[in-house]
C-alpha cells in the first residue's frame, strides 16, 4: 500500500489567484508523496523559468479542495476519498509570513486588555491602571483611575493630537479618555455608569460614534463617544463629578442570562454578543431587539465578526474555536479548529486577510490560524509562560497578545508581498 | 428232451426276434430271477407237457401267428417289459396267499396265475390237451388248464385265417421253426451258424417296412391304452382289428437268454417290443437316432442346425413387404400396461416399499464402510428410553458398630467371636457383614494410607468425567449491570482540569462560589479568606483573618454580598469588597450591617446566650471586611446558609445538644432548635425552600421540621460515620457521604432507607455536592479521584433517580491522608471546584 502510494504519479494543475505568480496551465506529472515543502522547490523553479523578473524564492502554501496542504499529498487525498487518477487542481497562494517577535512589555500585573491603532499600543492591566505604549515598546503614559481590573480597552479615534479611547472595568464603569499626543496627558472625559455587575468587555463601532460594553449583570449597554456630554447628561445623576463627566447609556441590551462575554459591531446598528448562557445574540441597536441567536453548547468566552467574510468566530469554554456562518440556516458551525490544549480565553480576526485569525490560549499559546486548515495552525506563537487573557490584530503588521505572566507581546508580521 | 426242445424253441425265437442290450440291466437281472422262479415252476409244469410235445409242434402255425403279433407291437410299446416283471412278482406273492386263503378272489388270482404259468410255459401247454393225470396242481388247475385248451381251440379258426394270411410273409421264418424244432441238441452248433446265417436276411429285412406292411394289413393290436400287465395271465397280448386275439409269442428263459447273448453279435441291439413281447434288432439308423437323442440333439441328422440366417424382417423397406397393412394405432401410443407397470414402481418408491438400484448400491456401499462407533458422543436421545429407573433403595446408615472406633459393646466379646467363627461357613447368618474392629485412630484403621490416593484419584474420575448433567445457570456478568445511558449522552459535565489556583500556604478546608458564579471564595488553614474571579483564577482579595478557616459559605441571598467564615469558635461574615462584586450590593451590605438592630429585637434565651455571643466589631476587623463575628462556645465544623440568606446554620464539634445553632442575620439573634442530644452531629442543612432542617449524626440523618418543631424523618445511611449531606435543590433527595467511603443517596419521596449506596471512593469521603442547574453530583475525598456522577431526578413521582457515574477526575496528589476537603459546583455552569489539601484549588470544566 505504501509503496503504491509512494510510487504513483499524479497529475496536477497549479492555478492561482495571486496574478504575479501565475504559471502555465498545463498539468504536471509528480510523485504522489511530495511534501509541501518539494511542492514549493518546483513552483519556484517553474516560476524562475516563466518569470525571471521574481529573484527572491517565493514560499507558498498549497490548497487542495479548499484545505491547506499539510501533510503529502497522497495522505491528503486519502483522508478526503479522492482518486489519483484525476488531474488534481493544486491551488498556491504565497505563505502568510511567520510572525516574529518584536517586543515584550513588562506590566505590573496581568494584562487582560489590549487595543493597538497605529503605531500605539493601549493595555488594560489588572493593577486598574491603563498603559499606553508605542509598537517600539516605549512606555508613554500609566494611567490609574479604575479601582478593579481593567478588562476592556479600545482606541476610539485620532484626530491629530487628540486621541480618544474608551475602558471598561469591573468596577462597573467604563470611562472615555482624551489622551493628548503631543502633551501625553490624558483625562478623563467621560464616566460611564450602568451597569450593575464588572464591564468584561466592549467594542467601538466601526464610526467612531458609539461603543457597546458587556457586563457581568448580563446587560449590554449602548454609549455614545461624544466627548461633550450636553446632550444626553441627566441633571439629576451629576453628583458625582471627582472624575468628569457621568454618563447613561443610550440603550440598554437585555436578554442574555448570563454574563456576556463578549461582544462586537457587525454594521453601524447591529452589534453581536456572546454570553456565558451559551448564547450568540445579534443585536438590533436601534429597535433594542434580537435579530438571531446562535445557541452553542459552552459557555463562550469571546466573539469576534470579520466583515471580509461575514462569518463568526468564537472561543468558548472548552479547547476548540469555532467558526460560526450567521447567515447559513443548517448546521451553524462552519469548522472547528482543535489545537489548544486549555480554554481558549480570546479570539480576533486579521483586519486585512480574510482567513486569518488569531487566537489566545489558557496553554500560554497564542496562535495564527488559517480558516482553511482547521486541525493545525499556521504558527504557534510561544514566548507567554501563564495564560494567555487577550490578543489583538487591529494593526495588521503587529500582532499584541497580553496574558498572566504580566507582559504584553508584540509579534511583528512581514506583510506578503501579494495580498490576496 | 422236452426241455430242450422247449429251450430250442426260445432261442429260435429269440434268434427271430433279436432282443436288445440296450435294456436296463437291472430289469433284465430281475427279469432273470423271475424267469428263473418261472423255470422252476416251469420244470413241473414242463413235466407234465413234455408228454404233449407233438401237439405243440403240430400247433406251431399258431405261435408264429403269435409271434408276429408280438412283433407288431413291440413298435408301440417299448415299456412294457418293465411292467411285466413288476405285475409278475405281485402275482406271485397274490398268489401264495391265494393258495392259502381259497376264497373267489383267490380263484381268480389262481386263475391269472395259472394263465400265466400257461404264458409261460407257452403254447406246449396250451397245446397240450391232457394235462390233468400227473400235474401236482390241484383240480381246479387242472379244470381251468382245460378250459383254456378249450378256449385256446375256439380260438384256433381265427388263428388258423391268421396264419394264412401271414404265410407268405414269414416263410423263411416258419422254415427256420420248422428245421429247429426238427433238428436236435446234436446238430446245435451248426444250427448256430444256420442262425447266424439265417439271421442275416432278419436284419436286412426292415422292420418298419414290416410294420408298416401290417398296418396298412390292420395287423393292429387294438388293446388301446391300457397297462400291458393286464394281459400277462392270457396267451394273447391284445386284438387286431377283426377282434381276434393276438397270441402273445413264446418267451425266452434265462439260459436262452444268456446262450443268445453270446452266440448273437446283435444281440446288443435287440429290443424285446413289450407291446407283441417280439425283439427287435435297431437298425443303424435307430442307433444313431438314439444317440442323438440321449445327447439331446435334434433327433433328424439332416436338420442343419447351423443353416444360414435369413432376416425376413429387416429395416429395409421392401417394394413388395411382407406385411402390408399399415401400423396399429397402438403402435404409437405408449403403452397403457407399461405405464401402469411404472406408476406402480414410481408410487412403490415414492411409498418407500422399493429402492432404486442406486440406492440400493449407496446403502451396500454404507454397509460395507467402516462404522465406529462414537464413544464420546452424546446419546441419540437426550432421555434415555423406556420408564424411569428406579433409584436403589438407600443404604442404611452407618451404626456405631461400623465405626472405627466402635463403643466396647459393639465389639464382639470371646463368645460372640466364637459364634461368628462357628458361621464362617455360613457369612450371610452372622450378625454383621463385617467384624467390629477397634483402632486408636482414623490412621490406623489398614486402609488408610490407601485412602487418600483412593479419594484423590476419585476426584479425578469425578471431575473429569462427570457421572450427572450439571445445571448451571448461566449469567453474563454484563446483564447483572444495569442498563445505563451512555455517559456520551449525558454531557455536559467536567472532564478535565481547567483552572488551577495557587495562593494559599496550607491546605485549602473549604470553597465557594458566589450566586453568580463570577467569584470564588476559598477559606485555607493559613488563616486567610481569598476570593477569587473565575474565569481567569486571579485572586482579587485575600483577608487575613488569623485564624484557621474550617469553613466559607457565600451567601446565597442576591442582594447581599456576605461570607460566612468559620474560624474555630468563631463564624465571622465577611465583605469581600466593593471590588469584588457589584458596588452597590456591597454598599447595600455594609449599610444593612453597619447598624445592630435594636436590642429589643434580640430575644436570646439563657441557654442560647450562653453559648452564643454576638460580638461587635472592631474597626480594624471591619477594615479587614469583618461585618458580623459571633462567637459560640465550641469550634464551629459546619456552616450553611438558608437559601434566602436570612439564617445560617452552624454546626458546634461536641456542642452535644447545642451542636446546631441557626443564626439570623436580620435580627442577629440566636436559637438552639434542640434540646437533646441525638448523637454527634457532624453537620446541619436547610432544605431549600421548605421549613426543614436535616440534621446529620454520625449514622443517621434527622429531618426536622423547624415550624412545627418536630422530627419528620429519621434516615438510616447505613454507614458509619457521615462525614458530608447535600440536598437537592429540588429538596427531595438527599446525598450522604461517610468516613467509609460510601455514598448514599436517599429519595425522601421513596423511603427512609438509602435508594443507593455507591461504593466508588478508594478513601473515605469528605465532600458531596450537587449541581444547582445541570443532574450533576461530584462526590471526593482521601482518595486522589474526584467523581462526577449523573443524578437525574424526574418530577414525575413514579420513576426512580436515575445515577450513572460519569467520570472519575485525577485530583490532585493527597497531602498526607487528605486530598480533596470540598468540592462544589458553580452555579451555572458545569464546572466542578475542587479545594484541595496541596495549597490550590482546582477548577474542572
Amino acid at each position: 500500500m505504501a509503496d503504491e502510494t509512494g510510487e504513483a504519479q499524479l497529475q496536477v494543475r497549479f492555478i492561482t489567484k495571486q496574478e504575479q505568480y501565475a504559471v502555465s496551465d498545463s498539468p504536471y506529472a509528480i510523485q504522489s508523496n511530495v511534501q509541501p515543502l518539494e511542492l514549493n522547490k518546483l513552483l519556484n523553479g517553474l516560476l524562475k523559468e516563466t518569470k525571471p523578473s521574481i529573484e527572491k524564492s517565493v514560499e507558498f502554501d498549497f490548497l487542495i479542495c479548499g484545505e491547506l496542504l499539510v501533510t503529502s499529498i497522497s495522505e491528503c487525498l486519502q483522508d478526503k476519498g479522492l482518486s489519483t487518477e484525476d488531474t488534481l487542481e493544486i491551488e498556491y497562494l504565497e505563505r502568510f509570513p511567520a510572525p516574529s517577535p518584536q517586543d515584550c512589555l513588562m506590566h505590573d500585573d496581568w494584562v487582560s486588555a489590549v487595543h493597538t491603532h497605529g503605531n500605539w499600543i493601549l493595555s488594560g492591566s489588572y493593577d486598574n491602571s491603563i498603559h499606553i505604549w508605542n509598537t517600539k515598546g516605549q512606555h508613554k503614559l500609566a494611567i490609574p483611575g479604575h479601582t478593579s481590573p481593567v478588562k476592556a480597552i479600545s482606541w476610539v479615534s485620532f484626530n491629530g493630537d487628540q486621541a480618544v479611547f474608551v475602558s471598561g472595568s469591573h468596577d462597573q464603569s467604563a470611562m472615555l479618555w482624551v489622551w493628548n499626543v503631543s502633551r501625553n496627558s490624558v483625562e478623563c472625559v467621560v464616566t460611564c455608569r450602568g451597569h450593575d455587575k464588572g464591564v468584561e468587555c466592549l467594542a467601538v463601532s466601526a464610526d467612531s460614534k458609539c461603543f457597546a460594553t458587556g457586563s457581568w449583570d448580563n446587560n449590554i449597554c449602548l454609549w455614545s463617544t461624544s466627548l461633550s456630554d450636553e446632550d444626553n447628561v441627566p441633571v439629576k445623576k451629576k453628583q458625582k463629578p471627582e472624575q468628569g463627566n457621568t454618563r447613561e447609556p443610550t440603550s440598554v441590551l437585555k436578554g442574555h442570562r448570563e454574563a456576556v462575554s463578549g461582544v462586537q459591531w457587525m454594521d453601524f446598528n447591529t452589534v453581536v454578543s456572546s454570553g456565558w448562557d451559551h448564547l450568540l445574540k445579534i443585536w438590533d441597536c436601534e429597535l433594542g431587539g434580537i435579530k438571531q441567536e446562535i445557541a452553542g453548547n459552552k459557555a463562550f468566552f469571546d466573539v469576534d465578526w470579520s466583515p471580509l467574510t461575514s462569518s463568526l468566530i468564537t472561543a468558548s469554554a472548552d479547547r476548540h474555536i469555532r467558526l460560526y456562518d450567521p447567515r447559513s440556516t443548517d448546521s451553524i458551525v462552519k469548522t472547528t479548529f482543535t489545537s489548544h490544549t486549555g480554554w481558549v480565553q480570546s479570539v480576533r480576526w486579521s483586519k486585512t486577510r480574510d482567513t486569518l485569525f488569531l487566537s489566545a490560549g489558557y496553554d500560554g499559546l497564542v496562535k495564527l490560524w488559517e480558516t482553511r486548515s482547521p486541525k493545525t495552525p499556521l504558527y504557534d506563537l510561544s514566548g507567554h509562560e501563564d495564560k494567555v487573557l487577550c490578543c489583538d490584530w487591529s494593526n495588521p503588521t503587529f500582532l499584541v497578545t497580553g496574558s498572566c505572566d504580566n507582559t504584553l507581546r508584540i509579534f511583528k508580521s512581514k506583510h506578503a508581498t501579494g495580498n490576496a | 428232451m422236452p426241455p430242450f426242445k422247449a429251450g430250442l424253441k426260445r432261442k429260435v425265437r429269440s434268434e427271430k426276434t433279436a432282443e436288445n442290450v440296450v435294456e436296463d440291466k437291472d430289469s433284465n437281472s430281475d427279469n432273470d430271477g423271475e424267469d428263473l422262479l418261472k423255470g422252476d415252476l416251469d420244470k413241473e409244469s414242463d413235466a407234465t407237457d413234455s408228454e404233449h410235445e407233438d401237439i405243440d409242434a403240430g400247433s406251431d402255425g399258431e405261435r408264429d401267428e403269435v409271434l408276429f403279433d408280438d412283433s407288431v407291437d413291440s413298435v408301440l410299446e417299448d415299456e412294457e417289459p418293465g411292467d411285466d416283471s413288476l405285475e409278475e412278482s405281485s402275482d406271485l406273492t397274490d398268489s401264495e396267499g391265494d393258495e392259502s386263503d381259497g376264497s373267489e378272489e383267490g380263484d381268480e388270482s389262481q386263475s391269472e396265475s395259472e394263465a400265466e404259468q400257461s404264458a409261460d410255459s407257452g403254447a406246449e401247454t396250451g397245446t397240450a390237451p391232457s394235462a390233468a393225470g400227473s400235474s401236482d396242481e390241484s383240480n381246479k388247475k387242472e379244470k381251468r388248464e382245460i378250459q383254456k385248451k378249450e378256449s385256446i381251440k375256439n380260438k384256433t379258426p381265427k388263428e388258423t385265417e391268421k396264419q394264412q394270411t401271414n404265410k407268405k410273409q414269414n416263410s423263411k421264418n416258419t422254415k427256420q421253426k420248422e428245421k429247429i424244432k426238427m433238428n436236435s441238441v446234436d446238430v446245435l452248433a451248426s444250427k448256430i451258424e444256420e442262425t447266424k446265417v439265417s439271421t442275416e436276411p432278419v436284419q436286412q429285412k426292415d422292420e418298419y417296412e414290416s410294420g408298416d406292411t401290417s398296418d396298412e394289413e390292420d395287423r393292429v393290436n387294438t388293446a388301446g391304452d391300457v397297462p400291458m400287465w393286464w394281459y400277462n395271465e392270457y396267451p394273447h397280448v391284445g386284438y387286431d382289428l377283426d377282434g381276434r386275439r393276438l397270441i402273445r409269442p413264446p418267451q425266452r428263459d434265462h439260459i436262452d437268454e444268456f446262450l443268445k447273448k453270446c452266440e448273437d453279435p446283435e444281440f446288443w441291439r435287440t429290443v424285446r417290443d413289450p407291446a407283441t413281447g417280439q425283439d427287435i434288432v435297431l437298425s443303424k439308423e435307430d442307433l444313431q437316432l438314439l444317440e442323438r437323442l440321449r445327447s439331446s440333439r435334434v433327433p433328424s441328422a439332416e436338420h442343419d442346425e447351423y443353416e444360414p440366417w435369413v432376416e425376413w424382417f429387416s429395416r429395409e423397406v421392401l417394394a413388395t413387404p411382407l406385411r402390408a397393412f399399415p401400423e396399429h394405432k397402438r403402435s404409437f401410443l405408449p403403452s397403457r400396461s407399461e405405464q401402469r407397470q411404472v406408476a406402480r414402481i414410481v408410487h412403490a418408491l415414492k411409498m418407500g416399499w422399493t429402492k432404486t438400484r442406486r440406492e440400493l448400491a449407496a446403502e451396500r456401499r454404507k454397509k460395507k464402510e467402516r462404522n465406529f462407533y462414537n464413544l464420546w458422543g452424546s446419546a441419540p436421545g437426550a432421555a434415555r428410553p423406556g420408564p424411569r429407573a428406579l433409584p436403589a433403595p438407600r443404604r442404611a446408615l452407618p451404626s456405631h458398630a461400623e465405626s472405627y472406633n466402635p463403643p466396647p459393646e459393639y465389639l464382639l466379646d470371646r463368645k460372640e467371636m466364637k459364634e461368628w467363627e462357628k458361621l464362617s461357613e455360613t457369612p450371610w447368618k452372622r450378625k454383621y457383614t463385617f467384624l467390629p474392629t477397634r483402632h486408636a485412630s482414623l490412621r490406623e484403621v489398614p486402609a488408610y494410607p490407601r485412602f487418600v490416593r483412593e479419594r484423590f484419584l476419585r476426584c479425578l474420575d469425578l471431575y473429569l468425567a462427570p457421572r450427572a448433567i450439571k445445571m448451571r445457570l448461566t449469567i453474563n456478568a454484563e446483564d447483572l449491570v444495569p442498563k445505563l445511558p451512555s455517559p456520551r449522552d449525558l454531557q455536559p459535565f467536567p472532564t478535565g482540569e481547567v483552572l488551577r489556583m495557587r495562593g494559599h500556604d496550607a491546605l485549602v478546608r473549604s470553597a465557594d462560589f458566589d450566586p453568580s458564579g463570577q467569584y470564588i471564595v476559598s477559606g485555607s488553614d493559613d488563616g486567610t479568606v481569598k476570593v477569587w474571579e473565575t474565569q481567569t483564577g486571579r485572586c482579587l482579595r485575600t483577608a487575613a483573618l488569623g485564624a484557621a478557616v474550617a469553613r466559607v459559605a457565600w451567601t446565597p441571598a442576591a442582594g447581599l454580598s456576605l461570607v460566612a467564615a468559620a474560624l474555630g469558635r468563631r463564624l465571622l461574615l465577611l465583605n469581600p469588597g466593593a471590588d469584588v462584586g457589584a458596588h452597590r450590593v456591597a454598599a447595600a451590605t455594609d449599610a444593612l450591617l453597619a447598624e445592630p438592630p435594636p436590642q429589643h429585637d434580640v430575644l436570646m434565651d439563657e441557654r442560647t446566650s450562653s453559648c452564643v455571643q454576638w460580638e461587635t466589631v472592631d474597626a480594624e476587623q471591619w477594615a479587614r471586611g469583618v461585618r458580623i463575628s459571633i462567637a459560640h462556645f465550641k469550634p464551629v465544623t459546619h456552616v450553611s446558609w438558608h437559601a434566602r440568606g436570612d439564617y445560617v446554620a452552624v454546626t458546634l464539634a461536641e456542642g452535644a445538644a447545642r451542636a446546631v445553632v441557626v443564626h439570623q442575620l436580620s435580627r442577629r439573634r440566636s436559637q438552639l432548635p434542640f434540646r437533646r442530644a441525638k448523637g454527634l452531629v457532624q453537620c446541619a442543612v436547610f432544605h431549600p425552600h421548605r421549613p426543614l432542617i436535616f440534621v446529620a449524626t454520625q449514622r443517621v440523618v434527622r429531618v426536622y421540621d423547624l415550624v412545627k418543631q418536630e422530627l419528620v424523618r429519621k434516615l438510616q445511611a447505613g454507614a458509619q460515620w457521615i462525614s458530608a449531606m447535600a440536598v437537592h435543590p429540588a429538596g427531595d433527595n438527599l446525598l450522604v457521604a461517610s468516613y467509609d467511603r460510601k455514598l448514599v443517596w436517599f429519595d425522601l419521596e421513596l423511603s427512609a432507607r438509602p435508594y443507593q449506596t455507591l461504593r466508588l471512593h478508594g478513601g473515605a469521603v469528605r465532600a458531596v455536592a450537587f449541581h444547582r442547574r445541570y443532574p450533576l453530583f461530584a462526590s471526593a475525598g482521601d482518595d486522589r479521584y474526584l467523581l462526577v456522577a449523573h443524578g437525574m431526578v424526574y418530577n414525575d413521582l413514579l420513576q426512580n433517580p436515575l445515577l450513572v457515574p460519569l467520570k472519575q477526575l485525577a485530583g490532585p496528589e493527597p497531602r498526607g491522608e487528605l486530598c480533596v476537603l470540598d468540592v462544589r459546583w458553580h452555579p451555572a455552569q458545569p464546572w466542578l471546584l475542587a479545594a484541595a489539601a496541596d495549597h490550590t484549588l482546582r477548577l474542572y470544566a
